[in-house]
């Protein structure tokens, strides 16, 4: 079926070599996925958010068929992976890599009519399709100068508009407003959201849980190759129970960071650099109960405390509650 | 359309990345025009040290180790067929490495068309510029020397370069599927041009070579294909006598090498794809 996607216990194991001096290397082997298992059911926003090196384009980089799983199935479009390949490119869009995968020395409506040529559209169609898209993303300033003379985002765009090239039921888009600017990625989401309405299927994946919780009909929380969570954004957030959130930034330590963890009523914390601050989020059972006692430990343990915010649940927060790390970590496995 | 592709929307996929590398280096014109420079200068170097040592007796001695006097047209010959033998190894092996370090192998390997169909718009767009600049190098090289360009049987030669260049591109495919995986491109490459080069005798006839190295050479396409052009045009003289048994041995070539190099590049391919991935470098 167009836009469906079935995922049934997809594992994926990579070698890796590491270095041990000029001449010596040892093998590793590292599980980006285990046993993913996933139903994106046809005409949803799909959100897959997770920390960098989570999984998520791994998971991504199979679906697509540039990567071959170790184990496990899965249903694209009504193809099954590893059998139908080509059949499940020539039905799916893809954004991956962000700006990369463009050729710099051709113009943006170039590369638009190559890939569509690529994709077996007729020499009439992929001009039509080019100028349709170039229309629709605002790019007609841009379009007909080389891509090396664009912007960062301006690259991201048309590497956007080379996903929709084959007007595929099925979108799959990686990280899609990595390096645009505010205004930029709010016309890209609303341009998914419209593209949505068509009909088209979404999977989207982001480190940025406000976009998660703004676009999707419903969210996987990735990490270390596995799915911690699955649900709509207010599925999750009720999963977390009683449990509420408080943000405080200034200058922290991790010793008074490791007290917090110690009082009675905190469930987990997490800190990380945020606009150069250390943001530490605390997930507790009341706040109202919690609070002086967290202002007091803190300051205890010389902590200085610029802001101080009791808040409501968000999607990073059940990601932090799950794994007691933010989405800004980097869990590449090294 | 979902489903295999048919064979005209292949081949309109083959055009269209042949018409890529085509704008592509458009946008780089003073490389074209180093292409025919450099192999007369390539050729000039021997030829000078030719005149040098063997002052007016050059043309006689040459001829009485190669069986042509015309020198000028042997090297020039030699240095432009070196052009196609290493624009073959430098536009698919290094093609692959560079479309993986920008990122675009991901982005066409993203889409429906197989990778062979890629792969031979590539290849025809390298034997379009390569038979071109060649062409011109040669001559040029001829009216700068002073020497008749189109002697000898030039439809032939012509032949023998045409069935010369299939084998040469099965061999590029080989050799970009070693690129794939090994991904050390230039160093690879500048070994493999030198080392084709030195057997296939771009400024000599290969019977000098030590017997064992020869025995090597002739197991190489360009080395016959750069003895059919010579002995078409200047009557060195054809390896087995008479040009259509070397021609055959040029057609076993066509026949196996690329079957031999697709095969090779498909299994590295899917070995790259269950591992690190098309993109990785």
């Amino acid at each position: 079926m167009q836009g469906h996607v079935i995922i049934n216990k997809l594992s994926k194991t990579y070698h890796t070599k590491h270095r041990k001096g000029l001449f010596k290397s040892e093998e590793k082997l590292v599980e980006a996925l285990k046993n993913i298992s996933l139903e994106i059911k046809p005409g949803e926003i799909f959100g897959l958010l997770g920390p960098n090196g989570a999984g998520k384009t791994t998971l991504i980089k199979c679906l697509t068929t540039l990567l071959l799983p170790t184990s496990g199935e899965a249903t694209i479009n009504g193809f099954r992976l590893t059998k139908d390949d080509n059949a499940i490119r020539a039905s799916t869009g893809c954004m991956l890599m962000g700006e990369r995968g463009l050729y710099w020395k051709l113009t943006g409506r170039e590369n638009l009519v190559f890939f569509g040529a690529l994709y077996h559209l007729s020499s009439k169609d992929r001009v039509t399709r080019a100028n349709q898209i170039i229309e629709r993303l605002h790019l007609g300033d841009i379009a007909d100068r080389a891509v090396e003379s664009y912007s960062s985002g301006q690259r991201m765009k048309l590497a956007f508009a080379k996903a929709l090239i084959n007007d595929a039921p099925l979108l799959i888009l990686d990280e899609p407003t990595n390096t645009l600017d505010v205004p930029s990625a709010r016309e890209l989401r609303a341009v998914v959201r419209e593209l949505n309405a068509e009909g088209k299927t979404v999977i989207y994946t982001t480190h940025i849980m406000s976009e998660a919780e703004t676009l999707c009909n419903r969210v996987a929380i990735v990490d270390r190759g596995e799915v911690l969570a699955l649900g709509t954004v207010d599925e999750l957030k009720a999963s977390m129970g009683k449990e509420e959130v408080i943000r405080i930034e200034g200058v922290i330590s991790s010793k008074a960071a490791s007290a917090v963890e110690l009082l009675v009523g905190v469930k987990r914390s997490a800190s990380a650099a945020v606009n150069g601050h250390q943001q530490l989020t605390v997930v507790v059972d009341d706040q109202r109960l919690l609070l002086p006692r967290l202002i007091e430990s803190l300051t205890t343990h010389n902590a200085i405390i610029q802001k101080i915010t009791p808040e409501e649940m968000t999607l990073e927060d059940v990601f932090i509650a799950r794994t007691g790390r933010t989405l800004a970590e980097d869990t590449r496995v090294k | 359309m979902i489903g295999k592709p048919s064979l005209s929307q292949n081949f309109s996929a083959a055009v269209a990345e042949t018409r890529l590398r085509l704008i592509n280096i458009s946008r780089y014109p003073g490389q074209l025009v180093m292409e025919i420079i450099i192999p007369i200068i390539f050729a000039s170097m021997p030829m000078l040290l030719g005149r040098a040592t063997a002052g007016d007796s050059a043309s006689a001695n040459f001829a009485a180790n190669t069986g042509t006097s015309n020198y000028v047209a042997f090297l020039l010959i030699g240095s432009n067929v070196f052009t196609l033998v290493s624009n073959a190894f430098w536009h698919i092996a290094h093609w692959l490495r560079f479309e993986q370090e920008t990122g675009t192998l991901e982005s066409i390997y993203l889409t429906p068309t197989p990778s062979i169909v890629i792969a031979s718009g590539v290849a025809f767009y390298s034997i379009m510029r390569g038979l071109i600049s060649a062409s011109l190098a040669y001559l040029i090289g001829c009216l700068v020397f002073q020497v008749n360009p189109l002697q000898g049987d030039v439809l032939l030669a012509m032949l023998f370069i045409f069935f010369g260049l299939l084998p040469l591109y099965g061999m590029a495919m080989l050799f970009g599927a070693t690129v794939l995986k090994v991904k050390e491109s230039n160093a690879l490459i500048q070994l493999m041009q030198w080392g084709i080069s030195f057997l296939m005798g771009i400024f000599y006839p290969i019977t000098v070579l030590p017997p064992l190295v020869r025995v090597v050479s002739y197991l190489f396409p360009p080395t016959w294909m750069i003895n059919g052009v010579r002995s078409s045009l200047l009557g060195v003289g054809f390896f087995f006598g008479q040009w259509y048994f070397d021609m055959a041995v040029l057609w076993a070539f066509m026949l196996a090498a690329p079957l031999f190099g697709y095969w090779v590049f498909t299994r590295v391919e899917s070995n790259v794809k269950r591992n690190e991935g098309m993109g990785e470098f």
